[in-house]
């Protein structure tokens, strides 16, 4: 006990990656506690706009806006673009229009899907 | 054999004899010594309550999943750690082996394979690609080694130094044979049910086979770490490396050694972020190593050389996950994100830095 009350004033000497490292228990503290504060108010201010913008690139067609989603969610498709000489032929997750929306897809991360236009003639 | 309801009975005997004031340090020592735990702890009830998706069996799968995948960076990286190093590397390299598993093993008969000449996936090409990979990796690692090794140059500038080397390579292997940067995909099936096969299902949420593969590298790192004379000259050359030569250590390999194991994990974490994802971009693993020293930081890998334990970075491995998941699940941007990862890092270190200057 007597040891550790002299450590807010005497610096202990440190090996390794530490080395060269001059701290007190008391600047530790601070640090840690600061560190914690951080956090927990940069996710209470991150909270208040919390999930994941999905956007909907029409690729030529009208504009449809983009839409937030929790973690989980199902998307609701919104109403489908139109573009003159073209038929709409559903939202993609790659450019390509490989891989369609399907149902069974929930919303994880900021999410892009690409519309797929057939030439009507 | 210690009682350990005993154990507390004395622990609980000692706090009553202590003064107001080595009371209120016993309380503070606690609460600061374990703030990640608690900030965890936090964090898991807050979810709880605003996601109640977050208790669930699906989300419990899932986290033994994301565990299993950033489990293999960690056990590399701790090795450098208890040499008092680091590996900026770990993320490039298991970029560049995550491509070069992926295109190995693409599908035959696919418009945009990269190598058309390569022949169907059959197993042992897997096995192949597998030894390729973790081979690549533990040549990167090598060189790593022996700049540390040979010059005394510090982690830091070697393994940047390969890092942006990595990254160059990277770069151009994705603009081969006409791919133009693109991210690859199209892997073969054969190769998704091995790393990504189910192993059996956890509510909704299937487990995948890499799990059982991350649980097999611990076991074997555990080993190596514990049982070997190489883990043991590692552990010596990491807490005192002039004392480990004298008494005969060869410290040059050792420490080649250590980081061309290191490597070696990278080369096989890469192979399974090959399926993970999906498909693999020139910017996958990018700053993986950040999340992964933090793991062996908070696991009680100390920067202070020559301490940790395999049982500790699956620890911290598993803290940071369930905040990573949490935060997901709450949806916090990413900008957030990242600010999250740098305090986490710079309290992890203070808490490191302090536990040792408490104990001495």
């Amino acid at each position: 006990m007597e040891e550790n009350r002299t450590q807010g004033q005497e610096v202990p000497k440190f090996r390794g990656l530490y080395r060269y490292v001059h701290i007190s228990v008391k600047a530790l503290d601070a640090i840690i506690i600061a560190c914690v504060a951080v956090i927990i108010l940069v996710t209470l201010f991150s909270l208040r706009d919390a999930g994941y913008r999905v956007t909907f690139d029409s690729r030529g067609g009208t504009d449809v806006a983009a839409e937030k989603y929790q973690y989980g969610d199902h998307i609701q498709l919104p109403e489908p673009p139109t573009r003159e000489g073209y038929t709409f032929g559903g939202w993609y997750l790659d450019t390509a229009c490989n891989e369609p929306l399907t149902e069974a897809h929930t919303v994880g991360a900021e999410l892009t899907l690409y519309a797929k236009w057939i030439p009507t003639s | 054999m210690i009682n350990p309801v005993k154990n507390i009975q004395r622990s609980a005997q000692e706090y009553k004899l202590l003064d107001a004031k080595d009371k209120k340090r016993y309380w503070m020592d606690g609460i600061l010594n374990n703030a990640l735990y608690i900030l965890m702890a936090i964090f898991v009830i807050c979810t709880a309550i605003l996601r109640p998706r977050f208790l669930t069996l699906d989300s419990l799968g899932n986290l033994i999943s994301q565990v299993a995948a950033y489990l293999p960076l960690a056990l590399g990286i701790g090795g450098c750690i208890v040499l008092t190093g680091t590996d900026l590397s770990a993320g490039r390299v298991t970029g560049l082996t995550a491509a070069i598993s992926a295109v190995l093993l693409q599908e035959s008969g696919l418009s945009n394979k990269m190598f058309n000449s390569l022949p169907a996936v059959n197993p042992g090409m897997i096995f192949l690609a597998l030894l390729a990979v973790a081979a690549i990796g533990a040549l990167i690692g090598m060189v790593n080694g022996f700049f540390v090794a040979k010059f005394s140059l510090h982690p830091f500038i070697v393994t940047l130094a390969t890092q942006l080397l990595t990254t160059g390579v990277i770069l151009w292997f994705f603009d081969l044979n006409g791919n133009n940067g693109q991210p690859i995909s199209g892997q073969d099936q054969m190769y998704k049910d091995f790393v990504g096969g189910e192993l059996f299902r956890m509510g909704r949420t299937p487990i995948p086979m890499y799990v059982l593969y991350a649980i097999l590298l611990t076991a074997l790192m555990w080993f190596i770490w514990n049982k070997t004379t190489f883990g043991k000259n590692m552990f010596a050359v990491g807490s005192n490396t002039e004392a480990a030569r004298v008494s005969g250590v060869n410290v040059f390999w050792t420490i080649v050694l250590v980081h061309t194991l290191a490597g070696a994990m990278y080369g096989y974490a890469g192979f399974i972020d090959g399926v993970r994802a999906g498909s693999v971009s020139s910017v996958s693993g990018m700053n993986a190593e950040c999340d992964a020293i933090a793991a062996c930081v908070i696991g009680g890998v100390s920067f202070v050389g020559g301490t940790g334990k395999i049982s500790g970075i699956v620890l911290g491995v598993l803290i940071l996950r369930i905040i990573f998941v949490a935060l997901t699940m709450l949806g916090v941007s990413p900008a957030a994100l990242y600010i999250i990862k740098g305090a986490i890092i710079l309290c992890a270190c203070s808490l490191d830095m302090r536990k040792y200057l408490v104990k001495k």
